[in-house]
């Protein structure tokens, strides 16, 4: 590339680097900035407060609490979502009739908005009118009906099992893409030599999408931790805090109770533990991209 | 030369016109929390304002409940509020101590608009400091106790008896059963929450403040309250902590709960309704009257209006006793307006009238979202069968922690 070349590639990039500098960037320092100024809706004068804030969060009562469920909610929702995303995709990729009609079907949650789910799914759990109690009362699995969003002990794996349901299509979407690349000869191969479906599922297939494998975990790690309406709507991460995450609580403390400030400290961390994850990202590009390389 | 000429000819004609009406667009933001074509009637109350005042012109914004706070608190910041716009009670004090909001109390004097002419607590929920911050628009109280007449018949119950503790326990406990639930408690993370657990509180006797701005939640006369509302729990439907009262409202609707907890604004639902049912005002233990919690709106003119005298001039027409019954979707805030308005639309309108002259309203100070989101953890808490003094001196903690 001559320096002509390179000149011109920054200039066509510039727009591009402009504008994700004015919305995405500026955003993120001020946050930080925020981050250490006392500031509210009511004392709007920014005052430089330090680690304050900081020590004001981590000191309290909620701070473990959110951090505890946003692992669990993080990790939950990521291990399912792709779990079942590649069993549906591999489903999906063995040529049954009506495949087209299948794939379309599996793709309709992912494209509902994310609070008309949410609201669907509210109904579902109703402990009274709900659809899931109703079923499960009559196969005889609960005697009672159950409070599934207002029980601590499981209001945490009801919106883990509502957003998975969402979210699934999308991991299907991806490893079906990355199915339809998967060598045939070495299938082929494999069958001529005895290997079964499990053989060639562990032997074959998941060692060539591996790394569509692992960018779409990082991927998908990096949505659900900002994952924001499907809590939200189902639980305002109640009860008693039980689903209580990040995105949720920065939203309460700037938006429910104006304090920006404390709200900007809690969206710091939230950035850090992003940072963390977008540079798993691109080394897992990078590594994926030399293995291309070297093939 | 030419253009001097016209310069001058220009300015002649300018000052020698008659005075032409210089036309003032006001931008008025408001909320809608019922299906009760609010925006239409507003904008025909308008249209008599505007007949009125030829000079000022009125756009009407009607934001849908949920949003409004965030539409309103985002404009603020962005240094595009409305001129006029109505502030929920809980939220004006925070508004006047930000500076967003123009004092109005020369202005109310000089007009003649007095606490007398409207509900008490709602006049006072719009005085902040040594300021009125706004005019009260439109109240309602929680709570009153609508009764699904069907359900109290078969278990016997005199519906008169619901007014005290005591007397709500044994209902509540007569009609649960079968599948049906005596009494529509919720215990979400939400505003309504607080105001009807606040109405226990307050009937008993007690305080969220005390008079010094120190939390009293921890007070004996608290603690028992909230103590009653964690027993009566046990006749509540399962999964309170995560329903609000719109849930319960679909239980009532259907048939499978004998009472519920709702503002007055709940009749026009039920009037078309199939069920037959009755209200009574609040519960208070035997021999105490029952207080209700104080909701409502205030109008208020923000600080960044540059017509802040026409903006006052529509506050005034809006609260007028002609006025104000046709603008509102929950109670007129002006005495006469209201008892005018509930003989027509309500039932049991002295009943209503009488509830609103006795309700308080909730502690009026700049960090009250945050005293809220305590009592909402703390009563969340209460409804798990957590110990209730133990609970209570936690969030009292919490709260005198606030700086």
């Amino acid at each position: 590339m001559t320096r002509h070349d390179r000149w011109l590639v920054w200039l066509c990039l510039a727009p591009t680097v402009a504008l994700l500098s004015v919305l995405m960037y500026y955003p993120m320092i001020g946050t930080v900035i925020e981050s250490f100024h006392q500031t509210s809706f009511i004392d709007p004068e920014p005052k430089f407060a330090g680690w304050a804030l900081y020590e004001k969060v981590l000191s309290s009562r909620d701070f473990p609490e959110i951090v505890r469920n946003s692992l669990l909610w993080t990790v939950g929702v990521v291990a399912l979502q792709n779990a079942i995303g590649l069993g549906v995709a591999l489903l999906l990729n063995v040529g049954l009739r009506g495949q087209g009609i299948l794939r379309a079907l599996v793709m309709l949650p992912w494209v509902l908005p994310g609070v008309v789910a949410a609201i669907l799914w509210r109904f579902m759990y109703d402990p009274q009118l709900g659809l899931i109690n109703s079923v499960l009362l009559r196969f005889g699995l609960i005697e009672n009906n159950a409070a599934w969003l207002a029980d601590s002990g499981t209001a945490m794996a009801a919106v883990i099992v509502a957003a998975v349901w969402k979210g699934f299509p999308f991991s299907t979407l991806i490893f079906l893409a990355a199915l339809q690349n998967v060598d045939r000869e070495q299938l082929e191969a494999a069958t001529i030599d005895g290997a079964g479906p499990f053989r060639r599922l562990v032997d074959v297939i998941l060692p060539s999408i591996r790394s569509v494998v692992l960018v779409n975990i990082v991927l998908t790690t990096i949505l659900t931790f900002n994952y924001f309406d499907m809590v939200w709507v189902l639980t305002r991460g109640g009860p008693q805090n039980a689903t209580h995450i990040f995105p949720t609580k920065i939203f309460e403390t700037g938006f429910g109770q104006f304090r920006f400030g404390e709200a900007a400290t809690y969206g710091v961390f939230s950035i850090l533990v992003l940072v963390v994850l977008v540079g798993l990202y691109v080394l897992l590009q990078r590594a994926s991209a030399e293995r291309r390389r070297t093939a | 030369m030419k253009r001097t000429t016209l310069a001058a000819m220009t300015a002649t004609l300018l000052a020698g016109s008659p005075a032409v009406a210089q036309e003032v667009t006001l931008q008025f933001w408001d909320n809608q929390q019922t299906e009760s074509g609010l925006s239409e009637v507003q904008q025909a109350a308008v249209g008599r304002f505007m007949e009125e005042n030829p000079d000022i012109a009125i756009e009407v914004t009607t934001i849908p409940y949920p949003e409004y706070q965030q539409r309103l608190l985002t404009a603020v910041q962005g240094g595009n509020a409305p001129d006029i716009a109505t502030l929920d009670q809980i939220w004006l004090a925070a508004f006047a101590e930000a500076g967003a909001v123009v004092d109005l109390e020369d202005r109310a004097e000089e007009a003649g608009l007095e606490r007398e002419a409207f509900f008490g607590g709602a006049w006072d929920s719009a005085a902040y400091g040594e300021g009125l911050y706004g005019v009260p628009f439109n109240v309602d109280v929680w709570q009153f106790s609508f009764y699904n007449k069907a359900m109290l018949d078969e278990a016997g119950i005199d519906p008169a008896t619901l007014t005290t503790f005591e007397g709500l326990r044994t209902a509540a406990e007569a009609m649960t059963g079968d599948g049906k639930f005596g009494v529509g408690l919720f215990g979400h993370k939400g505003e309504d929450t607080v105001v009807v657990i606040n109405s226990f509180i307050f009937s008993n006797g007690g305080r969220v403040l005390d008079e010094s701005g120190a939390c009293a939640l921890d007070a004996s006369e608290a603690v028992e309250a909230m103590s009653y509302v964690q027993e009566l729990a046990e006749f509540a439907p399962e999964g309170i902590l995560n329903a609000s009262s719109g849930d319960m409202r679909e239980l009532f609707l259907n048939g499978s709960l004998g009472i519920e907890f709702w503002p007055a604004l709940e009749q026009p639902t039920l009037q078309k309704s199939d069920i037959d049912w009755g209200f009574v005002s609040g519960t208070a233990p035997e021999g105490m009257t029952p207080v209700g919690t104080f909701g409502g709106w205030n109008l208020a003119v923000f600080e960044s209006s540059e017509h802040q005298d026409a903006a006052w001039k529509f506050i005034e027409f809006m609260v007028r006793e002609d006025v104000n019954g046709d603008v509102v979707d929950l109670l007129p805030a002006n005495k006469a307006a209201a008892a005018t308005f509930l003989e027509a639309n309500r039932e049991g309108p002295e009943e209503i009238m009488t509830h609103l002259e006795n309700a308080m309203p909730r502690p009026l100070s700049a960090r009250y979202l945050e005293i809220a989101e305590i009592q909402m953890r703390l009563f969340q808490d209460v409804l798990s069968g957590a110990e209730v003094q133990q609970a209570a001196e936690a969030a009292c903690d919490d709260i005198d922690g606030l700086s």
